[in-house]
């Protein structure tokens, strides 16, 4: 038995499975299940309508989760999110609506059928590489959106469709509180999963493809397989993104999925970090805060500069640009590299030697 | 190793929204201050009349707030920019609601007031939108929706009724529609081929031009090979102007009539010598009506206080302060206790509500919130708007 007076030092583990633990030092995973808890306690302390900023950061984070699989961790670009989590939402409003099944039948299957969306989409990504495969992705966003502005019978045309809240044993999940509930444990289990990913054979071999292709083909990787699980697995948590948020607004329309959430998703991996599950995280919150806190500070200045607060309104776009540009000079690696360079720093403080 | 770090953060950052949400959690102002929400495009994709509505609606209730009030209270209107963006709506909404807990919203456009039409009938908050979609105006699906001017499938439909009258040859005329594929631009599409059927006009023709688009040419060729007599058009500013000026030079002869967000001032500068002849349905007065209309009169007494005049202001502005007007009224209406609900009762007591020639007299009841289904129709000449009709009907 260890000595319960002398302070821990190294890591010591005996059993196999200590090594295969994605947290491997005691004091890390309970810090990490301590962090966990205040995420379950976050609702009890906050508004509804802070709580529902959580949600809609959450939500966003799976999505963005979902992307960096593809982008970040695969190097395949794509700018058909926006369209990928339209058919995640519309797939559960016609599942739903249409054939009358249960909510928590409809998510998986709407992330599943995006998934085989996805992995059409991806087909043309053997042959074709950074902007071209860009523009294939395009073409998604834009059929995609063109089948559901048209399928009028099915989808609703422009008008949308709505969607109810799920029910789990006979309880609604109407409040605020109770649906940020449903998303956490989704973006955990979306988290949890895509973290393991990366440390198996299929995750392995989208980062051997991400950082050289050539060498993975030679290696004995096949490329088309791994590519098209790359863009299934990424769509598959897009597409439970998109289910998770018609839900949520009751509403879904093609306004909703338009290019510029692709773009707002990309940003969000971008400023968050590429191909890090944390930094998706990141940026999905940096990103829909973004918004919110800047139309929350011009509140505070209207009193004090009623006349800059008008025109700084029009710039709201331009600070949506300038952060993005900022970051690609400043920290292409993300608001993760940030972190860990604080942490480092933080580290030896005050006694720090380690001048750079 | 990361993993210690990265959970200092996680933890830092639900420190930091702890502490902003004892910061300011609570919304202010007492109990003698109504609270209304304001969710306006100032910046967007329709900025362009966006932002004069919003004007007129917050100058609205600055006047009855210098005034003395809506039954002794002073009216906060908290309004929000979503800058055309149906997830900014959503957001906006929720921080109107929970946040600031308004007892009405003021809306803007087709695509975000149907996104938020369930949350606003699930939270009673009455909703007055600039848009006049007709899928707003089902009661049973939307209670709390209410349309202060005629519906787009209304307006469309009186401009075929009037149009009609005026036909006097011994054939069916032959009607084209132009829209954009938004939820703004196909809301009075269907409504419109039902009626044309029914009043025996033949619709040979359909065309989707972008709400942003600078060219409509190919269109109008298809179009032009139709022959159609006259041509209905569902736009805004922008996309009016590009179709008259390409339909003037390839010689379309049509009648070219608009809905409501198609006229405006903005328009005339925008088509030049092209928009001769354009009809447009008006919901709202112009502000050069002058004395004709008794209502322009408040405004002008309220732009007196800020050293200007009836000139400075279009007609968006005069549409944005009679739907502030509207849902004060209910307001007012509601008594002493201000919710949602009781705003609610308090709209659908509005008999024939006189706004002053402002806009059509609004009536709303239990069974519709349709407050009116007339509008009058103007005619471009000589780079003015001259109205055709007064304030009419289909039937």
């Amino acid at each position: 038995m260890r000595n319960p007076f002398a302070f821990q030092c190294g890591e010591f583990r005996v059993r196999y499975k200590d090594d295969l633990a994605l947290y491997k030092v005691p004091r890390v995973r309970r810090r990490v299940l301590f962090v966990l808890g205040l995420f379950f306690l976050y609702p009890l302390l906050a508004t509804p309508y802070y709580i529902s900023l959580a949600t809609m950061a959450a939500m966003a984070a799976i999505g963005a989760i979902g992307l960096n699989i593809l982008t970040g961790y695969t190097g395949l670009i794509s700018i058909g999110v926006g369209a990928f989590l339209g058919v995640g939402g519309y797939t559960s409003a016609i599942v739903t609506t249409h054939l009358g099944l249960p909510f928590w039948i409809a998510v998986p299957l709407a992330g599943l059928v995006t998934a085989f969306v996805g992995a059409l989409f991806g087909v043309p990504s053997l042959r074709l590489k950074g902007l071209y495969l860009a523009m294939a992705t395009l073409a998604a966003q834009v059929i995609i959106l063109f089948v559901i502005v048209r399928w009028e019978g099915l989808t609703g045309g422009t008008a949308g469709m709505s969607l109810q809240r799920p029910d789990i044993f006979g309880y609604r999940l109407a409040s605020e509180r109770s649906y940020y509930y449903l998303v956490l444990v989704c973006l955990i289990g979306t988290a949890l999963f895509t973290m393991n990913l990366f440390r198996t054979r299929v995750g392995r071999a989208l980062v051997a493809i991400r950082d050289r292709d050539l060498a993975a083909e030679v290696m004995g990787i096949n490329l088309f397989k791994y590519k098209i699980y790359a863009f299934a697995i990424s769509s598959f948590f897009i597409g439970i993104a998109g289910a998770l948020m018609g839900h949520y607004s009751r509403i879904i329309g093609p306004e909703h999925y338009d290019i510029e959430v692709s773009i707002s998703y990309l940003a969000m991996i971008l400023i968050g970090g590429l191909g890090s599950v944390i930094g998706a995280i990141f940026g999905a919150v940096f990103i829909t805060l973004l918004p919110v806190v800047l139309r929350e500070s011009l509140n505070l200045l209207t009193p004090i500069l009623p006349h800059l607060a008008e025109h700084f309104s029009a710039l709201r776009e331009l600070v949506f640009g300038l952060m993005i540009i900022l970051f690609l000079i400043y920290e292409p690696e993300g608001i993760v590299k940030m972190w860990r360079n604080l942490k480092d720093y933080l580290k030896l403080w005050p006694f720090s030697y380690s001048k750079k | 190793m990361n993993g210690i770090k990265r959970a200092q953060l996680l933890g830092w950052i639900v420190g930091l929204t702890v502490l902003l949400l004892t910061a300011c959690s609570s919304p202010a102002g007492g109990s003698d201050v109504i609270r209304l929400g304001g969710l306006f495009d100032v910046t967007g994709a329709t900025g362009d009349v966006g932002k004069p509505y919003a004007d007129g609606a917050k100058a609205y209730v600055e006047y009855i707030n210098d005034e003395g009030g809506v039954n002794g209270k002073k009216v906060d209107l908290i309004d929000i920019d979503y800058a055309y963006s149906v997830p900014q709506a959503q957001e906006g909404y929720r921080k109107l609601t929970q946040q600031d807990q308004v007892v009405g919203i003021l809306g803007w456009g087709t695509g975000d007031t149907e996104a938020l039409r369930a949350l606003v009938a699930e939270d009673h908050i009455p909703y007055i939108s600039a848009s006049y979609s007709e899928n707003l105006a089902d009661i049973e699906e939307n209670p709390y929706n209410f349309l202060s001017a005629a519906t787009y499938s209304d307006q469309a439909k009186v401009a075929i009724h009037w149009f009609l009258e005026q036909w006097d040859e011994n054939r069916a005329p032959r009607l084209a529609l132009i829209y954009n594929d938004t939820p703004f631009g196909r809301s009075p599409v269907a409504d419109t081929r039902v009626y044309a059927e029914e009043r025996g006009v033949e619709l040979v023709d359909e065309q989707v031009v972008d709400l942003t688009s600078l060219d409509a040419s190919s269109q109008l060729l298809n179009l032009q090979e139709k022959d159609p007599d006259f041509v209905i058009i569902n736009q805004t500013w922008g996309a009016t102007s590009t179709i008259l000026k390409d339909a003037r030079r390839l010689g379309i002869d049509a009648t070219f009539m608009g809905l409501n967000w198609t006229t405006g001032e903005g328009l005339i500068p925008l088509t030049e010598e092209a928009g001769e002849g354009f009809i447009g349905v008006v919901t709202h007065a112009f502000p050069n009506e002058g004395e004709t209309v008794e209502g322009l009169s408040e405004i002008e007494s309220y732009l007196d206080t800020k050293d200007k005049t009836l000139a400075d202001i279009d007609q968006k502005f005069v549409q944005g302060w009679t739907s502030a007007k509207i849902m004060l009224e209910g307001v007012r209406l509601a008594g002493d206790t201000v919710t949602g609900e009781t705003v609610r009762e308090g709209l659908e007591q509005l008999n024939e509500f006189n706004t002053g020639g402002l806009g059509a007299p609004v009536t709303f009841s239990a069974e519709s919130h349709r407050g009116a289904n007339q509008i009058r129709l103007a005619q471009i000449q000589d780079r003015e708007f001259v109205m055709l009709t007064d304030y009419i009907g289909y039937e």
